[in-house]
């Protein structure tokens, strides 16, 4: 689904991020750990188009993000507070978005059907605008948008900050739910290991910008997370 | 503590993205500056003698304080326009141990730095040695221009109050305009002569010293009433935005949802202007510049002497919205950069939304100006002429001028504090595109076919509007190219 080659970014002759291979499969969660600085977030960025890299490419379903629109399609993406448009309410941001992707009325009611529980009440209805929600809010809106038009890849960066102890387990359960049901390909970084080794079946540690460790599958992804961050 | 906001201030503006481009402007407006402190002075010098030689008034002293309000009619205006609100993002000072009186009162200490507060002296000090002195002695002449300058700094709080509390409104502008029609109607029905009530008023500091304490009160009271209002608003919630007022009325208009992606980028748009103060006000006074016609077209002399500076009062007539407002056509829409770019759209369906926005606009404009056709068909002519020229090679201009380094506008904090006033620099942008039409005027007009000029002029116009397509080819292919720059710009604070 996703694969990634030679992927160098660079500022100022300091390397952020370097990444000689990296394929991710359709349908794998897809977890991504490291310290701060570790380049988690200026990948994502190169991998939805958002950062010039220095060198390499990154493929979405055989595209080039930088040469084609195809992959905005069926990618769903919410890195930061730039995803939102804060002069919206969250309603007419979601209609906006749905737009965008030829949702009917039907569509964006199945939508909310989907996210009533997290949104627990605060968020669908309301007449603030996203720039005056609480970040908890502002982060199950931006998470709740990304799922739109029916992606295939679901790209988040720390989706668990700011939530509540009730909405990060409610969160972890449904993007559980939603990939058993559509087979989304997640890329998610979180600093919690407990919830992404939950949700993710593969794991990579970033560290200055590569690939440290690549774990799979096995049971006790856990303890060797903990053991590399204790050092 | 001073020291460090002294540091801190400049540190934002030396290390903003658009140091570069702000250093040019801010040289340009250095350089204007000197150049107005020279006239002001050479006019504050020569200042008696024209009145006495040139105007052949004996009593230069009482002629002058008679003028005296109508100066400071003026300079309120000049204030208006080009004083901008003392700003410092106070958010971060407000947990740590620093007095929240010592903020304010850096802030307005430190709006006294400008030039306007500088006019008075440069204008009349040499008046006060040259005319009152010798007459009335030298204790009158430092009584008099003490006053004088007071009165200035009075009105120099009275604008920052004014602004901080009426700016969010249409209001401020509707009781200003109000104002002046009073005392327009005052000095023209001949109620009472304001210049004599003025002479009273000035001469009174040369005959009465105590007088003095009288502006020394006033401009003491408009800065502790600024001082209150300031420090109201020292609380984060003053500085987030207040009130959702215009979210009923901004609703969707359902008929743009027909055009697709493109009618729902202007849905948004439209919502992005009504919402925030900032391109509010833009959009509210292109609606008053929509009169800026009257003060000129009205004038024979203009039509008959100088028919080729209509053309520019027409540029901007039908043009201010999409001049103003497309300055910063990327970066009101900065805070979600990122978004637009992961979302399903072209971005050639971005850039043809901005251009029909603009182009809309400026339709309305040019429609709305229409009725100038009383001032003669030459007028109407002209108008049309530079809605084509706006709507065919000035769009253009500003959706790839947009694109220069553009910075984050802060929509969200864009109350009390976080004013980045409509000042003389934007102003400044606005001159290649209002000089443009002159590229094709002035090769006619000056050998003598200024009809031909405008017709030139027109044609240009439609020239480019009939390849706009290309054009927005164009624009989209440079928009794409530099998305990464801009992207990384707008992920910067301010």
């Amino acid at each position: 689904m996703i694969s990634i080659k030679d992927l160098k970014k660079e500022y100022k002759g300091t390397t952020v991020v370097d990444v000689t291979e990296l394929t991710i499969a359709q349908g794998e969660s897809f977890g991504l750990v490291g310290n701060n600085g570790a380049g988690k977030t200026t990948l994502f960025r190169m991998i939805l188009d958002l950062i010039k890299p220095t060198s390499g490419e990154v493929q979405i379903s055989g595209k080039n993000v930088q040469t084609t629109d195809e992959w905005k399609k069926y990618t769903g993406s919410f890195l930061d507070e730039n995803f939102l448009i804060s002069y919206l309410t969250p309603d007419e941001y979601f209609k906006f978005v749905g737009q965008l992707h030829g949702y009917s009325d039907a569509d964006l009611k199945n939508f909310y059907a989907v996210f009533e529980e997290l949104f627990n009440g605060e968020i669908q209805g309301k007449t603030k605008y996203l720039g005056d929600l609480s970040k908890g809010n502002l982060k199950k809106a931006g998470v709740a948008a990304a799922f739109m038009g029916n992606p295939q890849v679901v790209v988040l960066d720390e989706p668990f900050e700011n939530l509540d102890p009730t909405s990060q387990i409610r969160l972890k359960d449904l993007l559980k739910q939603l990939q058993r049901e559509r087979n989304i390909t997640y890329l998610i970084s979180s600093h919690d290991l407990n919830h992404v080794t939950e949700l993710c079946n593969r794991i990579v540690i970033l560290e200055k910008g590569q690939v440290i460790k690549d774990l799979k599958g096995s049971s006790n992804i856990l303890t060797e997370l903990e053991e590399y961050f204790k050092a | 503590m001073i020291k460090f906001f002294l540091s801190h201030s400049w540190k934002k503006f030396s290390r903003s993205v658009s140091f570069g481009k702000e250093m040019t402007t801010t040289l340009f407006l250095a350089f204007l500056g000197v150049m107005l402190v020279g006239y002001a002075l050479a006019l504050g010098f020569g200042l008696n003698h024209i009145i006495i030689k040139g105007l052949k008034i004996d009593d230069s002293v009482t002629f002058l304080n008679g003028l005296l309000l109508y100066y400071f009619g003026f300079e309120f205006v000049l204030r208006f326009f080009f004083q901008t609100l003392p700003v410092l993002d106070a958010q971060p000072y407000l947990h740590l141990p620093v007095k929240k009186s010592g903020i304010v009162h850096y802030l307005l200490i430190k709006s006294m730095l400008n030039v306007i507060n500088l006019l008075p002296l440069l204008l009349f000090a040499p008046f006060a040695f040259v005319a009152i002195a010798p007459v009335y002695g030298t204790l009158a002449a430092w009584i008099w221009l003490p006053g004088i300058w007071l009165t200035g700094i009075m009105f120099h709080y009275l604008v920052i109050l004014f602004k901080k509390e009426l700016d969010d409104s249409i209001w401020g502008l509707i009781i200003l305009i109000g104002l002046f029609v009073l005392f327009g109607a005052i000095d023209y029905y001949g109620w009472f002569k304001l210049s004599d009530v003025s002479a009273f008023m000035f001469t009174a500091f040369i005959t009465q010293p105590l007088f003095i304490l009288i502006p020394i009160a006033l401009s003491t009271g408009v800065y502790f009433l600024c001082y209150y209002f300031f420090r109201q608003g020292m609380y984060i919630e003053g500085m987030s935005r207040q009130k959702n007022d215009l979210y009923g009325v901004t609703k969707d208009i359902s008929f743009l949802n027909s055009f697709g992606n493109i009618g729902a980028w202007i849905n948004l748009e439209l919502k992005l202007i009504l919402r925030n103060k900032r391109p509010r006000n833009i959009f509210y006074l292109s609606l008053f510049f929509l009169s800026y016609g009257l003060a000129f077209y009205t004038r024979k002399q203009y039509a008959e002497d100088m028919p080729g500076f209509l053309l520019f009062v027409s540029t901007f007539v039908t043009g201010t919205f999409m001049i103003n407002y497309g300055q910063f056509l990327f970066s009101w829409q900065g805070g979600h950069f990122d978004f637009t770019l992961t979302q399903p759209v072209s971005i050639r369906n971005y850039v043809e939304a901005k251009y029909w926005l603009l182009c809309s606009v400026t339709i309305i404009c040019s429609v709305l100006s229409v009725p100038y056709v009383y001032f003669g068909w030459q007028i109407l002519a002209m108008q049309l002429a530079a809605a084509a020229f706006n709507l065919g090679i000035n769009v253009f201009i500003i959706l790839n001028m947009a694109m220069w380094e553009p910075k984050k506008m802060d929509l969200k904090k864009s109350t009390v504090f976080n004013y980045q006033g409509v000042g003389a620099a934007q102003w400044l942008m606005g001159f290649p595109i209002l000089l443009g039409p002159y590229v094709f005027y002035l090769p006619f007009s000056l050998t003598g076919y200024s009809n031909v000029g405008i017709l030139a002029v027109g044609l240009a116009g439609v020239i480019g509007i009939v390849f706009r397509k290309k054009f927005l080819a164009i624009t989209t292919n440079r928009l794409i190219e530099k998305r990464y720059v801009i992207a990384a710009n707008f992920r910067k604070e301010g």
